[in-house]
């Protein structure tokens, strides 16, 4: 059975379409998304509209969470002053323009999705606001897919795609108590995976093009997709609808429009 | 009759005027003077030249007519920017020495006509007489920048996202009382940063030269004002870092809270 | 460098924590600063008077460090201070009687102090905290997985985790062995990462005041980087209490 995953559309539709009309040409049988439908683009309702007429199992993302709940970003997303401040008027403004019946649905949206051995995640299974960095610790990360049950976790939030494997695990655990003998366990696991399904519509590999990712599951390979798409009209729409304009340059260039993640090590707690 | 030695530095942007002159002082033991007139009264070359080079009198553009009454034994360097009309008004009275810092390769121009030395310069592209780069500058005094926002405003900057920049210097001030001098030039390697020989400012807002000036095409000129408004720090945060700082200089560590 | 006593789960035994500081300062090599990490309020005691004795240490004590633990948080959380309302977990491990004796217990000003207090210390290359940073209600015991154990060492960016949140003592050395790792980007395969393999472990510091007659705690030495356990036998019905004390000491 052949997968699509997308994440992170933020409100740009004609990067949607363009990813869409990419997945019609891959003879994929189900389409997961991972969340972040809405926030920085100019779209956003147009782009739920979209993801709802086809049925696309979805989880929350963090955006979508703080449309909802009127909260934004940790701050530890923003590296600077300067791109909290950016974020923040991306959130008032997306604010403004969204449909109640819009804010109903992504208020519905479940945390985590899960397909016998697949677990799909915006953030992590312990947050929508947890980067899972291809650099953090290799058993953090382990950890995490562990901790979600499955042998592949799907997740976004980066906005730049990449697959992880982590085999050969071994953990030692020595544990001594008062009044007892010592003892030992080893910990093994067998190979597991994190698939970042990067971003549709604000990506942040230093090229305009939608990213997604395909996956077998019969014979579990994975696939990055880059789709290009005329990402000038996007960049036309959020000048003319009101957003910061330096958003339309950020696109052109891949880059972020505010939040980054910087830090493998960091581990956020909201 | 009494005069001092005048030496008038002429070019295009960024063909390394400043620099040459920077080379010069150091040369001359005797008192040095220099002059940026056309940008107000603290431009950010005259600026720097004073921090870096505190021998040396840096002179606002409203103290030319003083030249004419310092001694011979002093050397004054003026630099005229690519803006400015060579036949300053201001110079009429004065006999001067005239130096062009051009890049290699640069064709038959102005500059060559009114030179008395031609100086190779930075190898960056001639600039196209019909079609000269407006200038926008302002003064930063008393302003302290968050240091990541701005890193970020001169990315955004220095690749475009404001228009066509062939040339960004200036002074910024960061919370932990540093001033650091940058630099870029279009067709010059990366941007350059040089931490400023002065003391550490840690009281307050700083109360001492800083400004921005960016040379360039279809500049968007309140787009570049908002970005650096939105990362000076406030106030408060301004004190929060300078008494940080100053703790963390007394070697202690607080606890998490 | 003197050695750090480390203690949980006072719980308002007062007799327990002046039993533990007695034998703190009988310990042979001094003990320079005693952490408290979470619990000293609870229902093992008079909470009034047992934070009426922390906020007056007596000279010649160890410096004095106290995060806040689970039942802090109880306390915040019935005071309208906390995310979470109305203390469910309190509810639903000790029932309505629970707490209103915690409500009453606390005093207002008191709760305040309680507030001001630390969530955990990073000192040397140690992580002092009632649960750990996932979250106070953090239980990590022997039979906590082995790959969970590493994740909370690897978010506590330490070498030893030193918890409370049991009431266990223990000590789980942990030992990343062996990892491959390899990443594909857009722009291909990277080389396969190493992983960081530093052995480190987790320790329960035993619990003060939860069982009474009886209380555990854990010394360590910084100079050595060992940790030791005491266990105190004390005379829970009166003020003057008894000690019988043995040591084990965790090599």
């Amino acid at each position: 059975m052949k997968l699509a995953v997308i994440s992170c559309i933020h409100g740009n539709l004609e990067a949607l379409d363009a990813v869409l009309s990419d997945i019609d040409r891959q003879q994929v049988e189900q389409i997961y998304c991972l969340g972040d439908l809405v926030g920085y683009g100019p779209y956003p309702n147009e782009v739920v509209e979209k993801i709802r007429s086809l049925d696309i199992p979805i989880c929350q993302g963090c955006w979508d969470e703080d449309i909802v709940e009127g909260l934004n970003a940790c701050e530890c997303s923003y590296p600077s002053q300067l791109s909290e401040k950016r974020g923040r008027l991306a959130h008032e403004w997306t604010n403004q323009v969204i449909h109640p019946e819009v804010r109903d649905y992504l208020a519905q949206l479940p945390m985590t999705l899960k397909q016998q051995n697949l677990s799909f995640v915006h953030g992590s299974p312990n947050s929508q606001h947890e980067y899972l960095l291809p650099s953090m610790d290799g058993f953090a990360a382990l950890e995490r897919v562990l901790s979600a049950g499955a042998d592949v976790l799907f997740c976004g939030h980066t906005h730049v795609p990449y697959v992880r494997e982590l085999e050969n695990a071994v953990l030692t655990v020595t544990v001594q108590q008062p009044g007892q003998a010592d003892a030992q366990q080893q910990f093994t696991a067998p190979l597991k995976r994190i698939v970042n399904a990067g971003s549709v519509g604000e990506p942040r590999h230093g090229r305009p093009n939608a990213t997604y990712v395909l996956y077998d599951a019969d014979t579990t390979q994975v696939a990055l997709r880059e789709v290009p798409y005329d990402y000038q009209k996007t960049c036309a729409a959020i000048v003319d609808r009101g957003l910061p304009a330096i958003f339309a340059w950020r696109l052109a260039q891949g880059m972020e429009f505010a939040e980054r993640a910087d830090d493998p090590s960091h581990v956020c707690q909201r | 009759m009494t005069a001092p030695t005048v030496i008038v530095v002429a070019g295009p942007s960024g063909s390394g005027k400043t620099t040459w002159i920077t080379q010069t002082l150091k040369e001359h033991a005797e008192t040095c003077f220099y002059l940026y007139p056309g940008l107000g009264e603290m431009p950010v070359d005259l600026a720097r030249i004073g921090y870096c080079y505190p021998w040396v009198q840096v002179l606002p553009e409203s103290q030319i007519p003083l030249l004419q009454v310092l001694p011979k034994e002093v050397v004054v360097f003026l630099e005229i920017g690519f803006h400015l009309d060579l036949q300053l008004p201001v110079l009429s009275a004065l006999s001067y020495h005239r130096v062009a810092v051009l890049p290699p390769g640069c064709p038959q121009s102005e500059w060559h006509e009114w030179a008395d030395e031609i100086i190779p310069g930075n190898a960056i592209a001639a600039p196209d007489p019909a079609n000269l780069p407006q200038l926008w500058c302002t003064a930063l005094t008393g302003q302290v920048f968050d240091p990541p926002s701005l890193d970020e405003v001169l990315i955004e900057i220095t690749e475009g996202a404001y228009g066509n920049v062939h040339r960004l210097k200036g002074i910024f001030e960061l919370p932990d009382g540093r001033a650091f001098y940058i630099d870029f030039v279009q067709g010059l390697e990366g941007i350059e940063y040089r931490e400023l020989p002065i003391p550490r400012w840690l009281e307050g807002r700083p109360d001492r030269p800083s400004g921005i000036e960016v040379v360039g095409w279809q500049l968007d000129q309140t787009a570049i004002a908002q970005a650096l408004l939105d990362g000076y720090l406030s106030a408060a945060a301004i004190d929060h870092y300078q008494q940080q700082y100053k703790t963390l200089n007394l070697e202690e560590e607080p606890a998490i809270r | 460098m003197g050695q750090w006593a480390i203690v949980s789960g006072i719980e308002g035994n007062l007799a327990a924590y002046e039993a533990v500081l007695e034998d703190i300062n009988q310990q042979p090599h001094t003990v320079s600063d005693l952490y408290i990490l979470g619990d000293v309020i609870g229902l093992q005691g008079s909470n009034q008077a047992l934070l009426q004795r922390l906020q007056s240490p007596h000279s010649g004590e160890p410096n004095l460090h106290i995060c806040i633990g689970w039942w802090e948080e109880q306390c915040f959380s019935l005071h309208g201070l906390s995310g979470l309302p109305d203390a469910p977990e309190l509810m639903a491990q000790f029932g309505g009687d629970g707490v209103q004796r915690l409500w009453g217990s606390v005093l207002r000003e008191d709760v305040q102090w309680l507030r001001s207090l630390h969530f955990g210390f990073h000192e040397l290359d140690c992580l002092l905290i009632h649960g750990s940073t996932v979250s106070y209600a953090d239980e990590l015991t022997p039979n906590t997985p082995p790959i969970t154990l590493c994740d909370r060492l690897i978010r506590a960016d330490a070498n030893t985790l030193f918890c409370g949140r049991s009431g266990l003592a223990f000590e789980c050395q942990v030992e990343p062995t062996q990892l491959r790792s390899t990443v594909i980007t857009l722009d291909g395969s990277h080389e396969p990462q190493e992983q960081e393999k530093t052995p480190r472990r987790v320790v329960g510091v035993g619990s003060v005041g939860r069982s009474p007659g009886q209380a555990t705690y854990a010394l360590y030495n910084p100079n050595t980087n060992a940790v030791t356990f005491k266990t105190i036998d004390y005379d829970a019905s009166s003020n003057l209490h008894q000690l019988s004390t043995h040591s084990t000491p965790v090599l």
